[in-house]
């Protein structure tokens, strides 16, 4: 089901996520609404649970087709995503600039690892860990910070790059 | 709700934003869009700030002056109009513009912004922002010039490009264009 993506500055976009305790029904149900209502947004490539109002760690994101992307898994939904430390390989940082649906009139420049092991439990219940580069890592970074509150506005690179954005539908 | 711009310049000490905000709210502003930043050792505001309708202009730049007095700010407090909420943005949702980024980058020397604002006004490109760095002094110098620019629908960028590259040249600076898409996630 497409629910509404809520926007600045509601609360839950700010708090922490709990983690989800068990892939049932519930959280199937989470995820199909996930999907649905990232694809009906032409131009989004990614949505965390909170931005539906579930404060729970849990995200999707699909960087098919997209020129930006090297690697790509498809279409990815994790529960209780989290980075995997991969000493002397995360140390390149690229600035690129990102708009987020839940803050609907600006964009603004983020640097972010250029690549990033994530690791969390799929659909299927079973632990996936995903290894990824260029747009789909910071596709998965965008989505991480949302489980902890974090919107890009946290991470520009200086106040000065955040910018007004003309139009996204 | 009435929009006036607000501007003042200063030399740089810690409290000048204190004061001049202070004086806004008592008169019930709302700052609703805001740049402030060091320019050459002096502080500079630029802001637009919803007021009260009715808010006499001339009264508030009066009491803003003689608050930031003290301080040693020229403030100039004028009327504008409202705010586009679209930010451009057309009834269809189409886009208006694309946005892109120009940088340039070379020896210091007059004329650089003037030439490349020119050719980019030429092209009926809107400069979104604009910022300036002088890096080191004398004919070592260099100069840095960055600029956000929207191109209007059917320009061709490949065609800008080309000609950002010829006066470039001419300048003896290096000139990159380059796309600003934002990707939503």
């Amino acid at each position: 089901m497409i629910r509404p993506v809520l926007r600045l500055p509601h609360p839950v976009l700010a708090r922490p996520c709990e983690e989800v305790n068990d892939i049932d029904e519930t959280a199937r149900s989470l995820a199909r609404d996930l999907l649905d209502t990232m694809r009906s947004s032409a131009h989004s490539v990614g949505i965390a649970a909170p931005q539906l109002g579930v404060s729970l760690r849990a995200f999707c994101l699909d960087v098919s087709g997209h020129r930006k992307a090297r690697s790509c898994h498809g279409e990815i939904v994790l529960f209780n995503p989290v980075l995997v430390a991969s000493p002397g390989r995360d140390r390149e940082r690229e600035v690129g600039r990102e708009g987020c649906m839940s803050v609907p009139d600006l964009t603004g420049d983020v640097a972010r690892a250029a690549s990033v092991v994530v690791r969390g439990v799929g659909l299927d219940g079973e632990e996936r860990e995903l290894d990824c580069d260029a747009f789909e890592a910071r596709a998965v970074q965008h989505e991480l910070d949302h489980l902890e509150g974090l919107l890009f506005l946290d991470r520009v690179v200086s106040p000065e790059r955040i910018f007004s954005r003309r139009v996204y539908r | 709700m009435a929009h006036v711009a607000v501007t003042a310049i200063g030399a740089d000490r810690p409290g000048i934003v204190a004061r001049v905000s202070g004086v806004l709210v008592d008169h019930g502003g709302n700052l609703e869009d805001s740049a402030m930043t060091i320019l050459g050792g002096h502080f500079a505001i630029m802001l637009v700030v919803e007021v009260p309708d009715g808010q006499d202009v001339g009264q508030l730049e009066s009491v803003l002056a003689a608050e930031v007095a003290p301080l040693g700010l020229t403030v100039a407090v004028r009327p504008v109009s409202e705010p586009d909420p679209g930010g451009g943005e057309v009834a269809d949702g189409s886009e208006t513009g694309r946005s892109w980024s120009v940088s340039v980058h070379g020896a210091d020397r007059p004329g650089i912004v003037h030439r490349v604002t020119r050719l980019l006004a030429g092209h009926q490109a809107n400069i979104v922002d604009l910022s300036t760095r002088k890096v080191g002094a004398g004919d070592g110098s260099a100069y840095v010039l960055l600029l956000d620019v929207s191109l209007a629908p059917g320009t061709d960028a490949d065609e800008l490009g080309r000609e950002l590259a010829g006066l470039a040249a001419d300048l003896g600076v290096d000139v990159h264009l380059r796309p600003d898409d934002a990707d939503v996630f």
